[in-house]
């Protein structure tokens, strides 16, 4: 098999000068198609609080009424507990519009960069963005 | 960013106070047998990097008003980059074509660390220019092999792709701080310290007063052994595996930790990295380990690491419509 060369996982100093010397647990160019951007309007139908990412569930009506089932990847679970989410936090039959990359394998599997309801909130209400460990004040 | 900043002021006024610290809440509590206790759950979320950047170039430390407004540019910048593919981020992860994480998952601090009462820069002490010694030609192939790997084998992909160690040597030695999971919790008895590393669900071992084991035996995270130098646990790290690769280093890798309880909410840590074939000189990182609230989360990377599949499978999809083509 050809070996493709991945760009360097290296994340060092990324946000401004702030970013701690980072790694991903993969490089997301390695799972999800950049030729791939798929937009989802669906339902939530599950949250798999599971290692290493959180996988979001959601069921997406095509035009011609077929429903097709999607995995979207998120981030550690971990965090998403320390800021006191848990996996009933998002109800069954939220709606929720995605915007990702399908994976390069072609199955219904997506990473979920932007996660936001229909009215265009995140989807996860409150989150910080600022970084701060467990803070859900800001 | 409330709890950890109380902590960071408490240990601030305890600096001037350190004769009376006994009779404060913030005095070192110690173990039956008289050493520090350095028992608890502690976090090393900091955005210090690991090297100095440029735009800070000879300026090792910062003053507190100085920090506030970086520490908010830095928070304003991932609240900006959230969802964004083409954020800084996302560039210098190769992903910028495919978007990442929204800022939610990014829990890697908000603040710069504070030791002896002052902001830092780098998490690098010496070289004093805050920056990894030169690497040897040898060190960074092993270096870049460490990221990047080929899709022949799951044997061919990074260590942590493969839920092996924790990315970025959360786990080390020497332990470093990353993106999430930066949280930690150590169990101290007379002969035994054993530090749980969030990431990855490491263990670290560490055995009292022992000698190395034989240097035909090597181990993922290497072999550590202790003793205490007054109030410091003293921790030396060898044998560690050809394949464990801390920043191109080889398999002698010598790493000698410090652990020092400086108060109730702190332990300064401090490690000095050693590799002749690997680094020009041997180095040395500091930063503050604060008590954080618990528990520590297990993170068992196998559980549902779809991504490796994803990604083993992705590229022979591509290699089957390459040759299609």
């Amino acid at each position: 098999m050809k070996i493709t060369s991945l760009a360097a996982v290296v994340a060092g100093a990324a946000l401004i000068f702030g970013a701690a010397p980072a790694w991903a647990h993969h490089a997301f160019a390695a799972e999800f198609d950049a030729k791939r951007p798929v937009h989802l309007v669906g339902v939530v139908t599950k949250v798999e609080l599971i290692n290493p990412h959180a996988w979001i569930h959601v069921d997406v009506k095509g035009p011609d009424g077929k429903v097709t089932s999607w995995m979207v990847e998120a981030g550690s679970p971990n965090v998403l507990l320390r800021r006191g989410f848990t996996k009933t936090t998002v109800a069954p039959g939220t709606p929720v519009i995605v915007d990702g990359y399908q994976s390069k394998d072609g199955s219904l599997r997506a990473n979920g960069k932007d996660i936001t309801l229909p009215n265009g909130r995140k989807l996860f209400l409150g989150s910080s963005g600022t970084g701060a460990p467990y803070d859900k004040k800001n | 960013m409330g709890y950890r900043f109380l902590v960071l002021l408490g240990a601030l006024s305890v600096l001037p106070a350190a004769p009376a610290a006994a009779q404060t809440s913030n005095a070192v509590p110690r173990t039956p047998d008289g050493h520090p206790d350095l028992q608890g759950i502690w976090t090393n979320a900091t955005i210090t990097p690991l090297e100095r950047p440029k735009n800070l170039a000879g300026k090792a430390t910062l003053t507190d008003e100085e920090a506030k407004v970086l520490e908010a540019k830095s928070a304003a910048e991932l609240a900006d980059a959230d969802g964004k593919s083409e954020g800084p981020l996302l560039t210098a992860t190769g992903s910028a074509g495919t978007g990442g994480y929204n800022a939610l998952f990014i829990d890697r601090g908000s603040e710069f660390a504070r030791v002896d009462g002052v902001k830092r820069t780098s998490l690098i002490v010496d070289p004093p220019d805050g920056k990894v010694p030169r690497l040897s030609p040898e060190a960074q192939k092993r270096l870049a092999s460490s990221y990047m790997g080929g899709f022949d084998s799951v044997k061919s992909r990074p260590l942590s792709e493969r839920c092996l160690l924790g990315f970025g040597s959360t786990s080390g030695p020497p332990m470093l701080p990353v993106l999430y999971n930066n949280n930690y919790q150590i169990v101290q008895t007379p002969d035994y310290v054993m530090i749980l590393v969030e990431m990855v669900h490491d263990t670290r071992i560490i055995r009292m007063n022992a000698k190395h084991i034989s240097p035909n035996v090597r181990q993922w995270l290497g072999d550590s052994v202790g003793h205490w130098e007054g109030d410091t646990l003293v921790v030396d790290t060898t044998n560690f595996t050809d394949k464990t690769r801390f920043r191109g280093s080889t398999e002698n890798l010598h790493v000698v930790e410090r652990f020092t309880r400086v108060d109730a909410g702190t332990i300064l840590y401090r490690a000095t990295i050693e590799d002749p074939a690997a680094f020009s000189r041997p180095w040395t990182i500091e930063y503050p380990f604060l008590a954080t609230k618990g528990p520590i989360y297990e993170y068992a990377c196998h559980e549902g690491n779809y991504s490796l599949t994803d990604i083993l499978g992705g590229a022979r999809k591509k290699d089957a419509e390459a040759a299609h083509n």
